[in-house]
């Protein structure tokens, strides 16, 4: 399930900036946004078929996105994160992975990341002007305002 | 009375037995359908549900006819009228005993499956006039449907035709009395030779009628009503009156054939023909609650499955068939 | 919908009717002109987001030819309430309503997967109990939620009277889960830590007198659809996934099985009381509807038979660990599976040690499901396009969360 570092790192050897560590998640590889593109690839050809999962994440400075990448054949997965900032762009992956179709529609709309290289790069869940959901600068209001109206 | 008097009346007999079939065999299908789903159907207006229907009735005659703005005005407001009059034409050959009957036609079941035949126009014309894509396609899948089948429906019945001599509905019958070794009775359902017949008829007619399984034209979990959308109030209930008149038709039109019309065999003459359209009403009721068991139980056919069934099955058999039993026929006699 | 499309954080993404007037919207083709000069147009038909079939609130934007689908653009979004945004407003134990919201015929299978992700980051260890608890209620959940569906795909093919008998099986499992949970369908059952209550008086009567009757409706309902052959003409060749299709889309569950895949979670990466127990996994060969279909029916059965076993193994004990009353489980990251009616629901979970969740991805299988139904479509005629829909099974709040 969990596959070694090792291995990972070889798969990955010649991307820069390439971390392999083993934490509570599983076995992450953090790459620059740059090398997505390559890491994936990189997996791909190591025996990684699917893209079960990706999403991004405010931390506050910028936009984590995460992939996670499984290989049936093998019963193992992978982590990649890559970091982009507000505004950035990111590279659709869907010719690698067609699973990431809707998943970066939604990734982009509602953290407001731009959408490159994707077919039908339209919003997904949320109306015209809506503003990036998922941030964290995009307040709502708590329980306690709903409670107390 | 004069001639055209009792002609008069004798129509609007017809139109009155259309308009009760209509609402007896609304609260039929619905209560037939409840108890096939585990639950009751219409209980509460009148006994047992049984006003239901004509409150619907009324219901539709005092809603809202709305007619879309970008129509096709005028087919848009005849194709109710160009359903609904073949479906009352069609009542004038029936059968419902030796004396009860709008006319005696010579070419009774033929002048019938014409008239019929001119419904699945005013269906097309419904659905193109309503300017509405989900009302055209049911529109088309309507006249590719119905009008392909006017030639099995036509082909399947012929050997019986064939045996009997003659298109007359009352001579059918009449060549159905009586029984075999006094207990068979001499319907043509119990005649081997008959029994592809029946099959080939019986499904012919269910497509024509748009009964499940072959109700695509308003499939509702594809398109919507399909060509009966966009209309409201009573053109609504005349598209719907019509379909169900059509149903009534086809099974007495079954009953007439296969089963005997409106004499009973075990009775002597005399008493049975007294009380022949009481028979041949139930007996045509009974047929349309095998046709709506089967409507609440079978999933439907695609469009394209069904025209292959037509085209490349039903015709060829029932050619195979009617040359087969005209040998027959004529070796027996 | 607005036709003014503002980009006001200049985001970049091109908004619904931001196309040239006259040309079909992204992912759409105009037909050549015909053979002998004869032009035909296809048809751009809308399906949704009301409609008497689909599975909630989809929409298809499909291009005919005729009858046959010549391309098809799904445009979801019609339920989208914010429930990862919400999460990262609410107390841990109070994540599981939003939860049984997304999937909301197999909550307790959403909730599920939130409080493993949960569990990961705090130290403690959930009793035998709560687990055999958890998996008795999925898979009560698994069964209800596959009579739904089985309901409604005899219901988008016209046979009205198998949705009814459906629906009272699920009568009878609603029933038992109201017993258990106190409500029908949003449960807010599992919590992290294990559940909210244990099983109350009288319910292991009622689940075992379901468990009587219930293999034997099966069998019949098997046999009412399944063994129709109108049926299985409309169903069998078509919506045909291979295994490398299966797996480029990301599918799960019994799409996935049915294309062959033998990857079920519940025995591939086990969780609460599935180590135990003794199931099968049914698989398909094909990919097509019919295998699709048949995996499923497959699945309430084992399903029938796993809540036999776990009526009968109950351990005593506790059925939560002790959990403080307001939940701040270690910073870090985590990420749990279930494998839930529709295939695999996931939750990422990151937290930095504060009683909300910093960030809560929910995966819902039906999503990628639902991009495999674009590349699906074409090809198919119109009357199949419920077909497909119906046999992904896929839920629209789980999509749009």
């Amino acid at each position: 399930m969990r596959p070694e570092i090792a291995d990972i790192e070889r798969s990955l050897a010649g991307l820069f900036e390439a971390q392999v560590t083993g934490e509570l998640l599983g076995v992450v590889a953090r790459v620059s946004l740059a090398d997505v593109a390559g890491a994936l690839e990189a997996l791909k050809a190591a025996g990684y078929e699917t893209l079960i999962d990706f999403d991004g994440t405010d931390t506050g400075e910028l936009i984590e996105l995460t992939y996670r990448l499984r290989s049936y054949a093998l019963d193992l997965e992978v982590w990649v994160k890559a970091p982009v900032a507000y505004g950035g762009t990111i590279e659709s992956m869907w010719y690698e992975y067609p699973s990431a179709l809707m998943p970066e529609r939604e990734t982009a709309e509602l953290l407001g990341v731009h959408l490159a290289g994707h077919p039908n790069p339209k919003r997904l869940l949320t109306t015209d002007g809506v503003e990036p959901l998922l941030r964290k600068s995009v307040a709502i209001r708590t329980v306690e305002e709903v409670r107390d109206r | 009375m004069s001639a055209i008097g009792i002609s008069a009346l004798k129509v609007l007999a017809a139109l009155g037995l259309m308009l009760a079939n209509g609402v007896v065999m609304i609260y039929m299908l619905r209560k037939v359908l409840g108890h096939l789903h585990i639950r009751l159907g219409p209980m509460h207006v009148g006994w047992k549900g049984t006003l239901q229907t004509v409150m619907d009735v009324l219901k539709l005659l005092t809603k809202e006819d709305i007619t879309p703005r970008a129509v096709d005005r005028w087919l848009f407001r005849i194709a109710p009228a160009v359903v609904f009059i073949p479906s009352l034409m069609a009542y004038a050959a029936l059968p419902f005993s030796d004396t009860w009957r709008v006319t005696n036609l010579d070419t009774g079941l033929l002048y019938t499956f014409a008239v019929l035949s001119l419904v699945p126009m005013g269906i097309l014309m419904a659905g193109w006039a309503s300017n509405n894509k989900w009302s055209l396609l049911g529109g088309m899948r309507a006249a590719a449907q119905q009008i392909a089948y006017e030639v099995p429906l036509l082909l399947s019945v012929l050997p019986i035709v064939m045996l009997v001599g003659s298109m007359n509905l009352g001579v059918i019958v009449e060549a159905q009395r009586g029984t075999v070794l006094a207990v068979i009775p001499r319907w043509f359902i119990m005649n081997p030779l008959f029994w592809p017949t029946f099959l080939l008829y019986s499904v012919s007619a269910l497509i024509e009628t748009n009964q499940t399984p072959f109700d695509m034209s308003e499939a509702e979990s594809e398109i919507v009503a399909g060509f009966a959308t966009e209309y409201s109030a009573m053109k609504f209930g005349l598209l719907f009156l019509s379909e169900f008149s059509n149903q009534f038709i086809v099974a007495a039109l079954t009953v007439t054939l296969f089963f005997g019309g409106w004499t009973l065999p075990w009775i002597p003459e005399a008493v049975s023909n007294s009380f022949g359209p009481v028979v041949f009403m139930l007996k045509t009721y009974l047929v349309i609650a095998v046709m709506m068991w089967i409507r609440g139980t079978f999933p439907r056919v695609r469009i394209d499955q069904l025209m292959q069934l037509g085209w490349q099955r039903l015709i060829p058999i029932s050619l195979v068939w009617i040359v087969f039993s005209g040998i027959v026929i004529k070796v027996w006699s | 919908m607005t036709d003014h499309c503002d980009d006001t954080l200049g985001v970049g993404l091109l908004c619904e009717g931001q196309h040239e007037p006259g040309t079909p919207p992204a992912g759409l083709r105009r037909a050549p002109s015909g053979v002998d000069g004869l032009t035909t147009e296809h048809l751009i038909i809308n399906m949704g987001p009301q409609h008497p079939s689909t599975h909630g609130v989809l929409r298809m934007i499909i291009e005919v030819d005729g009858e046959e689908v010549v391309a098809a653009e799904v445009s979801v979004g019609y339920l989208h309430r914010g429930i990862e945004k919400l999460a990262e407003h609410r107390r841990y134990d109070a994540v599981g309503t939003l939860m049984d919201r997304g999937d909301y015929v197999s909550g307790i299978m959403g909730e599920l997967a939130f409080a493993l992700a949960t569990e990961q980051l705090m130290e403690i260890e959930v009793p035998r109990k709560a687990h055999w608890l958890r998996s008795l209620t999925s898979e009560l959940n698994r069964l209800a939620s596959h009579l739904v569906w089985y309901g409604t795909f005899g219901l988008d093919t016209g046979a009205m009277g198998q949705f009814l008998y459906a629906m009272r099986e699920r009568e009878a499992l609603l029933d038992i889960l109201e017993a258990i949970s106190g409500q029908r369908m949003m449960f807010n059952y599992v919590r992290p830590g294990g559940v909210v209550a244990d099983l109350p008086v009288g319910v292991e009567e009622k689940i075992r007198a379901f468990l009587g009757t219930f293999p034997m409706y099966l069998d019949e309902y098997d046999q009412l659809l399944g063994g129709n052959e109108i049926f299985q003409a409309r169903v069998k060749g078509i919506g045909v996934i291979d295994r490398d299709m299966a797996l480029a889309f990301g599918l799960t569950g019994a799409n996935l099985r049915a294309s062959g895949v033998d990857f079920d979670i519940r025995k591939a990466r086990p969780y609460a009381a599935y180590p135990e127990l003794d199931f099968d996994v049914p698989l398909g060969a094909k990919g097509d509807a019919w295998d699709r279909y048949t995996v499923r029916m497959g699945e309430m059965a084992q399903s029938a038979r796993m809540i036999g076993q776990l009526i009968d193994g109950m351990p005593e004990g506790e059925h939560t660990a002790k959990v403080p009353r307001i939940i701040r489980p270690a910073a870090g990251e985590s990420y749990a599976s279930v494998e839930s009616s529709r295939g695999e629901t996931a939750v990422h979970l990151v937290s930095d040690g504060t009683e909300h969740p910093y960030r809560m991805h929910y995966r819902g299988p039906s999503l990628y499901a639902v991009q495999a139904l674009e590349e699906l479509l074409p090809g198919h005629l119109l009357g199949d396009v419920v077909m497909l829909i119906g046999s992904t099974d896929v839920m629209l709040g789980e999509i749009d969360r």
